[in-house]
């Protein structure tokens, strides 16, 4: 490290060890319990499950942690009950960032949308409305993820699938034909720093349009450089240090512009879906955040001021109890890095709010209808977890974009665990287990740890730059690939219990037609009625801004409101900074 | 089979998924072929580096549902640059079995659906490949 600062992980160390404890357990009863334990150990448990007595859960992107057999006290005898999870919605907030959590307010029900033309996911959109959704969450086709016009002979034969196309503002209107924009929370799925500068702008440039002023949108974006820097596959990327300074870009001025918008969703969700752990899904997310704020902190901002809108998004997977006890770990170690680290003097500042998509990855091809059954237990896993919003994949996510049907199964997924299991009338009521605290514990000091070795590298942007993550993520890949080859991975209905007959067919989407040709129309006509020496100008000042390190952002916005495409946008961007070649994979 | 297997490898069109490609290339190479990889390339480049490269094999990915739309502009390319009986065509990524069948119609000479073992894709590259050698 170039100066000789601490690291997080050496601060919350020595502030942690000044905190006064008060042990719950009374230690005559405690070595008791140890010597009742060691009996029972020898004499009841069979020399099988001693000599066994740690398993390990071979899961899909598992942590691949050891387990005891049983939990008891002795797995957690300092317990200190306020210290180590105080009352929801109390620091360190380990039970719930509310104190009533879901009887207070419901988990969002945010499911994915996302395919074809703008009209044809606005159709969608008001479908799951209807149907009880109670967020917005567009996903936009791969040409404008990754910021080509649906004219772009790149973007051929690939408009409007696995996503939505936009490419102007007008698209945007359409998108949200009939949608109150000030009534509705929206998570307008821009993964990237980059299609963020341009895609909310467009959102913005519509919301003016409308007349609704932007203090009255609520939503969010993701703006994370893990996305466009790590865990896509693109032809094209800008250097980490300028998509760092746009993610930064883009936080400042929804924070100073956008007041109820959440400005940055740190993943996550597609990092561990790419191939890694749940530890260094959290890490790296942990890690990017810090960075974020110490940048915040330079341009001479307040912690609290970025930090209250901070959110995460998460992949919950199989390992059941790994996923409630990873939630509960990063909400409390966030808590600690924001009290400890940043001095944080804002509640909200504290809080781990965050998004969920079960995982994809973690669902089969095979006897598709099982992954109905398989979302529903990561969906659980994250209420019990105390996540604020989720998606649930749906069952046909090896096949293709979800049929109405399947969607409307994953909504129906998350309605009965909010409405007819019961289990959101107790807050965090896996608290107090021995197993889940003990889990907590662990998980919360080995993503620690992981923060550590990326700080200790010079930080997350060094940790990209020098390849250090991208080589984890395939090692991790590829061993995991193993390991569902061998069978120590265990899928139902793919390498065990396998169906001799094999199983129906299901009903797959089918995209609708004609959409490459309708967005072609639309940016012909688009470019013609537009005025284009006012697009010619915005562009060359966003380009200006841009070379000048100043933000780019309100720049951008004024390219939204004159009619720019986003391919116009991304060419500006390219030019500024030039281009970048990521670390090889293998 | 005399001299090692050339294989190009490809995300076909802007597909950002590249866990499953990746995967595929370290398997072959560890079986001994020689590995070429494109990243995210149009059918126009992967003929002409294929050409260019003189490869035994092409193997696209797609999990963002072009496999049609450009595994036939590929297929269609390669015959009119006339590599189509010469070369071997195979995809792999996500879509319906509907359309595993509509791909292999359409020429490719394996398509590989998700949950495909590295041993599955490997053996039956290895097997097409003598297998035309011997004809």
């Amino acid at each position: 490290m170039p100066e000789e600062k601490s690291t997080t992980k050496e601060i919350l160390q020595a502030k942690l060890a000044d905190q006064e404890r008060i042990p719950l357990y009374n230690s005559k009863a405690l070595e008791k319990l140890r010597e009742e334990f060691d009996q029972w150990k020898n004499t009841v448990v069979g020399k099988q499950d001693r000599e066994n007595w740690y398993a390990t859960p071979h899961t899909i992107i598992g942590s691949e942690i050891p387990r005891e057999m049983l939990y008891t006290p002795l797995n957690n005898p300092g317990f200190d009950c306020m210290q180590d999870l105080g009352n929801s919605g109390q620091e360190p907030f380990t039970r719930g960032i509310h104190a009533n959590m879901y009887r207070g307010r419901e988990f969002t029900m945010r499911q994915l949308t996302g395919f074809g033309g703008p009209e044809d996911t606005n159709k969608r959109m008001k479908f799951m409305l209807e149907h009880g959704a109670t967020g917005l969450n567009p996903l936009f086709d791969l040409p404008t993820i990754q910021m080509y016009d649906s004219d772009d002979p790149i973007s051929e034969g690939q408009v409007g699938m696995s996503g939505v196309a936009i490419d102007s503002v007008e698209d945007m209107d359409l998108l949200f034909k009939d949608i109150p924009l000030d009534e509705v929370t929206v998570s307008l799925v821009t993964h990237y720093p980059s299609n963020t500068a341009i895609l909310f702008p467009m959102y913005l440039a519509l919301a003016e349009r409308r007349g609704i002023p932007w203090d009255k949108l609520r939503g969010s974006v993701q703006n994370d450089i893990t996305l466009e820097e790590v865990v896509r596959s693109g032809p094209e990327y800008i250097p980490p240090q300028d998509c760092f300074r746009i993610q930064c870009d883009n936080i400042e001025f929804i924070r100073q512009n956008v007041p109820q918008w959440n400005f940055v969703t740190y993943n996550g969700y597609n990092l561990r879906e790419f191939g890694t752990s749940g530890i260094t899904e959290m890490a790296v997310a942990v890690a990017n955040a810090i960075g974020s704020i110490e940048d915040m902190i330079k341009r001479g901002h307040d912690v609290d001021w970025v930090a209250e809108r901070v959110a995460f998004f998460w992949s919950p997977a199989s390992d059941f109890f790994e996923e409630v006890a990873r939630i509960r770990a990063v909400r409390r170690l966030w808590y600690r890095i924001m009290k400890y680290r940043f001095n944080a003097k804002s509640t909200r500042s504290m809080w781990m709010r965050c998004h969920v998509q079960t995982s994809g990855v973690s669902l089969m091809r095979q006897e598709p209808l099982n992954n109905i059954i398989r979302a529903a237990y990561h969906a659980l896993a994250s209420v019990f977890g105390g996540v604020q919003s989720l998606h649930v994949d749906s069952y046909d996510e090896a096949y293709s974009v979800p049929t109405e049907e399947a969607a409307l199964l994953s909504l129906r997924t998350q309605q009965i665990i909010q409405a007819e299991t019961g289990v959101t009338e107790v807050v965090d009521p896996l608290g107090g287990s021995f197993y889940v605290e003990a889990l907590t514990n662990d998980i919360e000091g080995r993503i620690l740890d992981e923060v550590d070795e990326i700080e200790r590298m010079g930080g997350y942007v060094a940790a990209i730059e020098k390849g250090w993550l991208h080589r984890k993520i395939a090692d991790h890949f590829y061993r995991e690939q193993s390991m569902i080859e061998r069978g120590d991975i265990k899928l139902v209905g793919y390498n065990i219990y396998k169906a001799p007959g094999g199983v129906p067919p299901i009903e797959v989407f089918q995209y609708p037609e004609g959409v490459e040709e309708r967005q072609k129309a639309r940016l012909a006509g688009l470019r013609k009625r537009r005025d284009n020496e006012k697009v010619g100008s915005a562009l060359a000042e966003l380009g200006e801004a841009c070379k000048r390190k100043k933000n780019i952002l309100p720049y951008s916005v004024e390219c939204a409101r004159v009619g720019c495409s986003e391919g116009e946008i991304f060419k500006v961007f390219k030019k500024a900074y030039g281009l970048w070649k990521p670390p090889m994979l293998w | 089979m005399a001299g090692r297997v050339k294989i190009l490898l490809s995300k076909l069109g802007l597909d950002v998924h590249n866990r499953g490609i990746i995967t595929v290339a370290k398997a072959l190479r560890d079986a001994g072929m020689e590995v070429i990889y494109l990243g995210n390339s149009l059918p126009e480049e992967i003929i002409k580096s294929a050409i260019q490269e003189d490869v035994d094999v092409i193997g696209v990915s797609s999990l963002g549902g072009a496999h049609l739309t450009l595994g036939s502009k590929l297929i269609e390319g390669a015959k009119r640059e006339g590599i189509k009986d010469r070369v071997m065509f195979t995809i792999g990524g996500v879509f319906s079995s509907t359309d595993a069948e509509k791909l292999q119609q359409i020429g490719f000479d394996e398509v590989f659906e998700p949950g495909a073992t590295r041993e599955e894709i490997v053996s039956s590259i290895l097997e097409f490949i003598s297998s035309k050698a011997g004809r």
